[in-house]
């Protein structure tokens, strides 16, 4: 689901309305979110081995956030052309793609990342890490830097991005900090 | 009393696992239901699963063989009964409460539940294993130890987590540290008391350190694999985290690669979009 300018929904009037506190925008696995509306905040739980990713336009105040489930597709080629955010070599490209139409500039955007944590002892699957080397490998490949990031150990995470400062929070064990 | 002494204590007294069953009794409700949905609500739920599987082996049916799933148990009660247990144990749905010291959102512990039976079903059928049926129950309810120990783990949480980070122990040996007990042998204990099979009791025991079983049993080594990829997931990860330890011994017993644990991790998402409405009207 995307918030973008809907010219069609009716506008909240009255103070009543315009109070109201807004839901956020919730990133499901294999699943993304885009805004160009700054009140809005996008949000993903429980990030374990999993990696989300967000982009963000300072300039614009678009932003992005998806929170990918696998490295790559590998024997899924079926499963990322159904859903390219399930992997994180198809669905970061994807979410940059989608901000790009919005009106985003690629050489603006800012990318901050959370999760890839692994099980305790775990050296056979390391799902995590390597859904974070996947993330590196692609953003080398086009030049680009991660701003801050908060990857690995046990712990699982909590994902924020709000558009009217493109500020990332990361929750876990109900403390915050700012990527 | 020790602390463990006083936890087996609290065990008599269980005497239903909370579930989310108001669903269930809505379509009780409806003369149109399909009996087939009726069985697919309770076949998530591990709480109705749990009690209707107590039921079923209770003395009244001893003797004959043990029933290890909910179909199994529909079948054998028949449609009226059924009923009638889905209303006499259906009015509280707590199971999808929030789940006090494991951090757990309201519903999250029953997605987890229901991704570690996914899980365990999947990954029999990728490695093309003959697995029982039961397999699903056994992943259901693995993690039922915590809707019990979730008080005591909620007034030590930062001495078991101390353990756990600062020590390197996995979750449940941190439990075993401080409360003499983990929610995988208390979860054991409570369905071996209501003389659930022995089938299922073991995998709930053991499910989170399979190496410490006496045998080799596959359905055991999936629900801990399948415990494991839930977990990877993130679906329900409450403030245990992926405070676990994968068993190496049974990687290596079932095959697994990575590529394998990659399918049936994305084959359990897409399940889970199929009983998302499930999740929606548990807490509903």
């Amino acid at each position: 689901m995307t918030r973008e300018p809907d010219h069609t929904t009716p506008q909240p009037v009255g103070c009543e309305a315009s109070t109201a506190k807004r839901e956020p925008l919730v990133v499901n696995i294999s699943d993304m979110k885009l805004s160009s509306d700054s009140a809005d905040v996008i949000v993903t739980y429980s990030l374990g081995s999993c990696l989300g990713v967000t982009a963000y336009d300072p300039v614009l105040r678009i932003g992005a956030m998806v929170h990918c489930l696998l490295p790559s597709p590998g024997a899924n080629r079926e499963k990322a052309r159904k859903n390219p955010f399930m992997f994180v070599n198809t669905g970061v490209a994807t979410m940059v793609r989608k901000v790009i139409d919005l009106g985003a500039k690629r050489e603006r955007l800012i990318f901050k990342a959370a999760g890839g944590a692994n099980m305790r002892n775990d050296t056979l699957f390391n799902t995590g890490r390597r859904n974070f080397e996947a993330l590196e490998k692609l953003l080398e490949r086009n030049s680009v830097t991660l701003s801050a990031q908060d990857v690995g150990g046990t712990i699982p995470r909590t994902l924020f991005l709000y558009l009217d400062t493109g500020r990332v929070v990361v929750r876990s064990f109900g403390k915050e900090k700012e990527l | 009393m020790s602390r463990r002494n006083e936890i087996l204590d609290q065990v008599s007294k269980v005497v239903a696992v909370p579930s989310c069953s108001h669903m269930a009794s809505g379509l009780l409700g409806n003369p149109d239901a399909d009996f087939r949905e009726l069985a697919r609500v309770i076949e998530y739920d591990p709480g109705l699963t749990a009690n209707l599987l107590k039921v079923v082996n209770a003395s009244f049916f001893s003797g004959s063989r043990p029933v290890r799933t909910a179909r199994e148990a529909i079948i054998k009660l028949g449609t009226t009964q059924v009923l009638q247990f889905v209303i006499s144990t259906g009015v509280a749905p707590s199971f999808v409460q929030k789940i006090e010291g494991y951090d757990l959102a309201p519903n999250m512990h029953l997605q987890h539940s229901v991704s570690v039976a996914m899980a365990a079903r999947e990954l029999g059928s990728i490695l093309s294993m003959d697995v029982p049926d039961y397999t699903f129950t056994a992943g259901l309810l693995s993690g039922i130890g915590k809707t019990l120990l979730g008080a005591y783990v909620d007034v030590n949480v930062q001495s078991i987590l101390d353990f756990a980070l600062r020590d390197g122990l996995s979750f449940d040996q941190a439990e075993d540290m401080v409360l003499g007990i983990n929610h995988a042998e208390l979860g054991g204990i409570v369905l071996e008391s209501w003389g659930l099979p022995e089938e299922l009791t073991r995998v709930v025991r053991h499910h989170l350190r399979p190496d410490e079983y006496d045998g080799v049993d596959p359905v055991l080594d999936l629900v801990h694999i399948g415990n494991v990829l839930a977990k990877m997931i993130g679906v329900g990860l409450g403030v245990d985290g992926l405070n676990y330890i994968p068993s190496q011994k049974v990687a290596e017993r079932l095959g697994l690669s990575p590529d394998v644990l990659d399918m049936a991790a994305a084959n359990v998402v897409v399940g889970l979009e199929s009983v998302r409405s499930l999740f929606m009207e548990c807490v509903a």
